[in-house]
This record gives C-alpha cells, sequence and structure tokens, in this order.
C-alpha cells in the first residue's frame, strides 16, 4: 500500500484550516456526534476536552476517516471532504496519532516510519528496499525534528516516550497540514512530555494545524492555544487558553457536577501489617524492596514510568518471577506463590492495561465481574446466570458502573467504566488487600472521583492497598504514606500531608531530596 | 459496540432480519434440507435419516470437544488418528486377552485403556504448551502421524475383528428404533452444552481463551483448563473410535481418515472462532448436521466424491466469511 503525499496545492496559501458544519455521527439511535459546528483556525494547537463518551473519539475516528459522518460537512482549506477510508484522510493532508503506539517493536525506527511505503531502488533489474536511502531520509526527518535517536535502532529499545516521538515523526513524514494526537501523553512521564511539547512547538511553528485530545488540565495551559469543549456529542464552546480557568474549562466538560473531596484520614492500627515484603528483588526491574502494608492503609508508590512499580506489584502477586526476598501475606510466607495462590490467600490485582490484560474484551460485562470468583459463586463447580446475578448487581450498584445490559460485551463501556468492571471483579471476592495499577488512567475526572472513593470506602472497611499512579497530584490525594521508586529501588517514604508536589517530583526525579 | 441500539432499531420494523442475522446457520441449514427432501431422492426416507444421524453422531461427539478446546484458544489436529487408535485397542484387548478378562471383560479394559490414554495424550498435549511452549498445532500434528502409525503396529496393518457377539450393537445397532450412537451423541451434546454454560469450568475456558493473560491474572489456572479440554476431547474421541470400530466391525489404522477435518470443519461452520474465546456448542450441532446432510445429500444425488470434496472445501470458507460478514453487520 502507498500512502500518497498531500497535493501541492494545499501545501501553499491558507493551510491547515478546519471547518465542520453540522457534523452529525449516529450508531443506531444512540447520537454519538450533534451538529458539530466549528472551525479549528489554523496553525494553532486546539485541545480537544470533553470526558469519556462526549464524542471526542468520534470526532477523531471522523478526521482520520475510520468512520463516516451520518450527515454535515468536514471541509480541509475551504474544501469540501468526503473521507471514506484513512487514505482519503492522508490524502487531504490529515495525519492521526493514536493513543495505542502503532509501532513493530522488532523492526528499526526507521523502518517504522516508512512503512508500508519503503525507499526501493534497482539493482541488477530488481527492485531491492534502498536501506541506505531510508536511513538517510529517517535520520534527516528525526534530526528536523530535533531528536538524537539512531534510526536504525530497534523501536523495542526506546522508551515508552521515545516511542511516543518517533509515532509523530512518522506521521510527520507525511508532511501533514493537520496533526491529530489522540492523548499523546497518557504513558509518559513528565521529562518526556517535555520532549513531547518541544516537537509540538516546533510543528506549530511551521505551520502545522494541530488537534490535541487529552484529560490532563495542566497540559493544555502549557501547549494550546484553544480549548474546544465537547459533552454529550454537542459542542459547548470554544475558548483561547489565555483568557480562560482550568476550573471554567471543568464546568464546560462537567456542567455542574459535583466534586468528591477527599475523606480526612485515619489513623491506623499498625500493630500487625498484613503484607510484609522484604528484600524482594527481580533482576532488571528492581531489587532489595522491602516494606509492610496495614489493614485499612492506601499505600501509595510514586515514581517515573520504568521505576519499577509495576514489575514490584506483579512480582508480589506472582504473575512475574522473582528472583530473591520474601512475601509474607496474614503472617503466612507466600514467596514464589502463582496469582491463583495469591488470589486464595486473598490479594486482588487491577492491571494498568486494563483493556489488554485487565478484562476479556469478548466476554460480557456479567462474565467480566464474576471471573475471579467463580468458585464462591459456583455450587461445586456448577454455576448459572441465576447464581452470579446478586454478585453482577451489587457492583454495579455500589461502584455506580454505567452499563446498559450487563450481558453486552464489556467492550462497549467507556474507559472509566471497564476499570470499574476490573474492580468489581476482585470486590466480589472480598479481598483483604488490593493492588490498584493506574486506576484512573485514560479515564475521565467523574469516573476518576468515583473510582478514588470506591478505594477510600473500602479502606475505611480495612481494605489495605497499594496505590499506584504516574500522576503524582493523585498519590498526594489517595495515599496515607508514599514509597518513593526510583531505578527500581525504594529511595524514601513519604507522608503525604508533611510534602508538596515539587518535592515529590524531584524525588521522583533524582532519587533524593535535592 | 453497537449492539444496543442495533436490536433496538430493528426491534419493530425489521424482525426478520434479525432473525436472519441472529440464526444464519440455522436458517441455512433449514433451507437445505427442504431443497435435498426436494431435490434428492429418498432424502427424507426413515432410512436415510437415521442413517444421517448416524453417520453424525461419530462426528459430532469428538466436535462438541473440539469447541471447548478451539474455544479455549487451542487446536487438536490427531482426533481421525486417535479414533483409528482407539478402535485398533479395543480390537487388540479383544482379541489377545478374551481368555484373561472373557470376551466382554476384554473389550470393556480395551475401551477403558483407549479412555485413559485418549484423555491422557490430549492433556499432555495441553501441558507440553505449558512446559515446552510447542504450539498445540505442532504437538497434535505430530500425534496424527504417530497415532496412526501406532494403530497399525497394534493390528499390524491388517484389520482385527475378533469382537464379540453383539458387539456391532454399540456403533450399528437400533434401540426403540434409533441407532445407538445417536443417544451417546445427544448425551454428549447434553454434557458439553452444560458443562459450557453452566459451570465454572466452562466459563474458565472462555475467559482463557478470550484473553489468556487477563484469564491469569483472575488467578484461573489457564493451563489446567487448556489440558483439561484436550484431554476431554481425547476421551471423546476415544468413544466416536470405538463406535466406529464397532460399526465397521473391525479396529483397523486406515479408518477415521481426514476425519479430523469434518471435525473442524463442523465447529467453524457452528460460529465458533478460531482465535478463541467465542462459540457455543449449539452451533457445532448445527455445524454437524450441516456437514452431514450436505455430504448425504451429495451421495443421494450421485455427485462424485472427488466433487464432494471440493463443495465441502468450499463451504468451510464459505461458513468462515458469512460469520465475517456478520460479525460486521452486528
Amino acid at each position: 500500500m502507498s500512502y500518497p503525499q498531500p497535493r501541492s496545492a494545499a501545501l501553499q496559501g491558507v493551510q491547515g484550516r478546519l471547518d465542520f458544519r453540522t457534523v452529525t455521527k449516529r450508531y443506531g439511535p444512540t447520537v454519538a456526534l450533534s451538529e458539530f459546528t466549528h472551525s479549528f483556525a489554523p496553525g494553532q494547537v486546539h485541545a480537544l476536552m470533553g470526558k469519556n463518551g462526549s464524542g471526542k473519539s468520534t470526532l477523531v475516528k471522523l478526521l482520520a476517516g475510520v468512520t463516516e459522518p451520518t450527515s454535515g460537512t468536514i471541509s480541509v482549506n475551504g474544501e469540501d471532504r468526503h473521507f471514506t477510508s484513512p487514505h482519503d484522510a492522508f490524502a487531504a493532508g490529515i495525519v492521526t496519532v493514536h493513543q495505542e503506539l502503532s509501532l513493530v517493536p522488532e523492526l528499526s525506527v526507521g523502518e517504522n516510519i516508512f512503512l508500508g511505503r519503503l525507499p526501493h531502488r534497482r539493482r541488477a533489474g530488481f527492485s531491492v528496499v534502498d536501506w541506505a536511502g531510508l536511513h538517510r531520509r529517517a535520520g534527516e526527518l528525526l534530526a528536523d525534528m530535533g531528536l538524537a535517536i539512531d534510526s536504525r535502532q530497534p523501536v523495542s529499545a526506546l522508551s515508552v516516550g521515545q516511542q511516543q516521538v518517533v509515532e509523530i515523526v512518522k506521521a510527520m513524514s507525511f508532511n501533514p497540514s493537520i496533526l491529530l494526537l489522540d492523548e499523546p501523553t497518557s504513558a509518559l512521564a513528565s521529562r518526556e512530555v517535555k520532549q513531547l511539547f518541544a516537537l509540538i512547538e516546533r510543528l506549530r511553528a511551521r505551520g502545522v494545524t494541530m488537534i490535541y485530545i487529552t484529560h490532563r488540565m495542566s497540559e493544555l495551559f502549557e501547549i494550546a492555544d484553544t480549548c474546544t469543549v465537547i459533552r454529550d456529542g454537542h459542542y459547548i464552546g470554544s475558548v483561547a487558553m489565555k483568557e480562560t480557568t482550568p476550573s471554567a474549562i471543568v464546568g464546560m466538560m462537567f456542567g455542574d457536577a459535583a466534586r468528591a473531596t477527599r475523606p480526612p484520614r485515619r489513623t491506623l492500627d499498625r500493630a500487625k501489617p498484613v503484607l510484609e515484603v522484604r528484600n524482594l528483588s527481580r533482576a532488571g526491574h528492581f531489587q532489595d524492596v522491602s516494606f509492610d502494608l496495614y489493614p485499612g492503609e492506601i499505600l501509595g508508590i510514586a515514581g517515573l514510568l520504568g521505576a519499577g512499580r509495576t514489575e514490584l506489584m506483579r512480582a508480589i502477586f506472582g504473575a512475574d518471577r522473582i528472583d530473591g526476598g520474601s512475601v509474607t501475606f496474614d503472617g503466612r510466607d507466600m514467596t514464589g506463590a502463582s496469582p491463583r495462590d495469591m488470589r486464595k490467600a486473598g490479594l486482588g490485582y487491577t492491571p494498568e492495561n486494563r483493556k489488554e490484560v485487565g478484562l476479556v474484551q469478548s466476554l460480557s460485562t456479567a462474565d467480566n465481574l464474576c471471573m475471579a470468583s467463580l468458585g464462591p459463586i459456583s455450587r461445586n463447580g456448577f454455576i448459572s446466570r441465576r447464581r452470579e446475578q446478586p454478585h453482577v448487581r451489587r457492583q454495579i450498584a455500589d461502584l455506580h458502573i454505567k452499563c446498559g445490559d450487563p450481558e453486552l460485551p464489556v467492550s462497549s463501556l467507556s474507559g472509566g467504566n471497564q476499570q470499574k468492571v476490573v474492580i468489581g471483579k476482585w470486590l466480589n471476592r472480598q479481598p483483604s488487600v488490593m493492588f490498584f495499577d493506574e486506576p484512573s488512567r485514560g479515564v475521565d475526572v467523574q469516573a476518576k472521583r468515583q473510582i478514588f472513593d470506591i478505594i477510600w470506602q473500602q479502606a475505611a472497611d480495612g481494605l489495605a492497598s497499594l496505590f499506584v499512579s504516574t500522576e503524582l497530584e493523585e498519590v498526594l490525594e489517595v495515599a496515607d504514606r508514599i514509597l518513593v521508586m526510583h531505578h527500581g529501588a525504594v529511595v524514601a517514604e513519604v507522608d503525604p500531608t508533611k510534602t508538596d508536589l515539587t518535592e515529590l517530583y524531584g524525588l521522583c526525579m533524582e532519587g533524593a531530596k535535592q | 459496540m453497537t449492539l444496543v441500539s442495533q436490536t433496538t432499531e430493528a426491534g419493530g420494523q425489521n424482525t426478520p432480519l434479525k432473525f436472519l442475522k441472529t440464526y444464519p446457520m440455522e436458517i441455512i441449514l433449514a433451507a437445505l434440507v427442504i431443497f435435498l427432501i426436494l431435490v434428492a431422492p429418498g432424502f427424507a426416507s426413515t432410512g436415510n435419516v437415521l442413517n444421517v444421524l448416524r453417520t453424525v453422531s461419530m462426528l459430532g461427539i469428538i466436535a462438541f470437544g473440539m469447541t471447548a478446546v478451539i474455544i479455549s484458544g487451542e487446536i487438536d489436529l490427531s482426533v481421525g488418528a486417535g479414533a483409528a487408535l482407539a478402535g485398533c485397542i479395543v480390537a487388540w484387548f479383544a482379541d489377545r486377552f478374551a481368555g484373561v478378562f472373557g470376551d466382554w471383560g476384554a473389550v470393556t479394559v480395551g475401551f477403558g485403556v483407549a479412555l485413559l490414554l485418549g484423555f491422557t495424550l490430549g492433556y499432555l498435549t495441553g501441558r507440553f504448551r505449558q512446559w515446552f511452549n510447542v504450539p498445540t498445532f505442532i504437538t497434535t500434528l505430530a500425534l496424527f502421524a504417530a497415532l496412526r502409525g501406532v494403530a497399525n503396529l497394534i493390528t499390524g496393518g491388517f484389520p482385527m475383528s475378533s469382537f464379540p457377539l453383539g458387539f456391532d450393537f454399540l456403533g450399528g445397532g437400533y434401540l426403540f428404533g434409533i441407532p445407538f450412537p445417536v443417544y451417546i451423541f445427544a448425551l454428549t451434546f447434553a454434557g458439553m452444552h452444560f458443562l459450557m454454560k453452566y459451570t465454572s469450568f466452562g466459563r474458565e475456558v472462555y475467559a482463557v481463551g478470550g484473553n489468556m493473560e487477563a484469564a491469569r491474572l483472575s488467578g484461573i489456572d489457564i493451563w489446567k483448563v487448556k489440558a483439561l479440554t484436550l484431554g476431554l476431547t481425547g476421551a471423546l474421541t476415544a468413544v466416536s473410535g470405538t463406535l466406529i470400530a464397532s460399526q465397521i466391525g473391525a479396529g483397523t489404522g486406515t479408518t477415521a481418515t481426514g476425519m479430523e477435518l469434518d471435525v473442524i470443519a463442523a465447529v467453524i461452520i457452528g460460529g465458533t472462532s478460531l482465535f478463541g474465546g467465542k462459540g457455543r456448542i449449539w452451533g457445532t450441532l448445527i455445524g454437524v448436521l450441516f456437514l452431514g446432510c450436505i455430504s448425504n445429500g451429495m451421495t443421494l444425488m450421485n455427485v462424485s466424491e472427488y466433487w464432494q470434496y471440493v463443495v465441502r472445501g468450499g463451504i468451510i470458507l464459505g461458513a468462515v466469511l458469512l460469520n465475517q460478514v456478520l460479525e460486521r453487520v452486528r
């Protein structure tokens, strides 16, 4: 498959102007986007905000040519366009960087950039791949974006942040006039975000129009020129970043949504820990980690991406092998146990990538909610929908899971609701310890509050939990105590009431107090 | 994703269309049966119907097990050879050990050995995947070749037919006017349907096939689940193999050649996804009936055997295409 370059005419004159006129997208009776009308001015960074299910992704899909509008017109540079395939979008000069990375890890950076359109040259009458030319051009592109990445190394050798940047370089190699960035920072730590923003600044200076989707409010004010808000498929408004405030944007996004506040911290009974981890090590991931976790305590683990937080939790849960140290659960030695053993002992784990490993997408919400507790729900191995009903209903009610019919595939739920299903799956077992790995990733502000409320409520009932989040302000808010990890080691233990964001960031970045 | 909206929208005016989308294979099977009744001479006669049911039973008993295997995300290519081997084991025991255990005793012990062997080989195939990371496709391909070899080694390459009097009843006899294998077939259907739908084991099979890592992190013993589905299929293969040996009156290494293809075809025609996680025992029932009717119909209409193969190939491809298309419009 070859990708057409944008027509040269599009490169001159008004570049990157994008107009929506009464664009509507329906899925059956569901209106995902309703008469959306707005003009995105060329050469600016336009943030697109809205909670999950507001219609942001639909807008992205329409622009990327993944789906077609039911009615209405999209025009690019003043010319009406009708995209029937991603190919058409490319031809119009619109390139999308999707939330999920689409690089092939085993292939080199250069090959990834030119995947599907490798340059060829003739040799002995045959057309063969021009590797030298490919890496020369890839090198030029990378240098052009101010990046010091060797185009010959495999993508798997790069950090997630660098991969994200390569993804953008790949998009830019199509020479688009409009670039769509769908939550590019969701997996990045702050240093990597800075690198990404530098790249975005560079592209803006060249006059590329960017539509930037994010959940992180602070980023908007740092990078965007305007912010457009959609709610329930409707265009709510568009404001210049210079003339607005975070609370004004939140107001636009939610109408009048109630904000939960943190319940007061309680004094914990630290007599007997429920989980004792001693000198735990896993080569190449973390080393010599020790801590105690007490009933009712929420222990936050802070650290940059790659500090070993997820790896530590997976190893304790028995999902990965350990090389040394011990795990004691409720006074019993559980070193080297399997996830099955840990589950039986009373430990639950909600993994960071819920879509890939937290849920079975092809199964229903009900099936997923019961998946970890088939044993207790069934009688002598026999199970029926009737036996499952109370467990399904209770979690849906307690966790405020918004799902029409619990028998429908869980894939039809929004990110926040899917996360609640993962949590509900474990609460059905009434665990004594829970590991929450990035429970707020990719969910909207409201769902995030609800998830935190669930965690606090469970803690009040005696559940001990480990809480990991890339967003340090969340760790500060949610946790009773925070361990800071740096390069696979625990470097500090802090009290969230006696520290602030700046200090915590410093610890995570440097591994020691400055 | 749009399932809710589709159903509500289709609720009023498009009910026939919705019916068509929900039961595509059932409708096609019904159409085929009507077509054959009209066109194929003698298709609807009692004798022929019972004959079709008998043939379908041998296939179906294994296909129900195979459905579970495929839902769990694995495959078993060795069932044809396994069925032949099982028949040979029973025949060999009847031949050698009639003096020790008595006529029927020897057959029973032989059947027990075949059952245990079938289960064990299937179970170990699953564990091989766990221990040595050998795909079941490879292990069962190896068994596909080896088991047929072993069957011929046992029998010395000739049919062994020293079965006790009345043994032919199992595969060829009638009970209340219905071929005996049909009862086993019905029992297997009911049992597997129940297993997949009303036991935690069945639910775990779907979870493991739908997302192995998510199932593992939910504390499900994924390898045990896979090994057990394969073991179960091995055991059902032994049952079917014994019935076949009884029907033809001999254990021979050359029976059930190509059966694995028909079994897998029936499962796929029934709408089970080869990617795992999706499928129903009911669908497989439709699949085996469909295959049985079409080959019987073609034979009645004097279609050459070579054309029958071509048609069968076309049907497998057509069924998968149909499922893909339906997946999209749903």
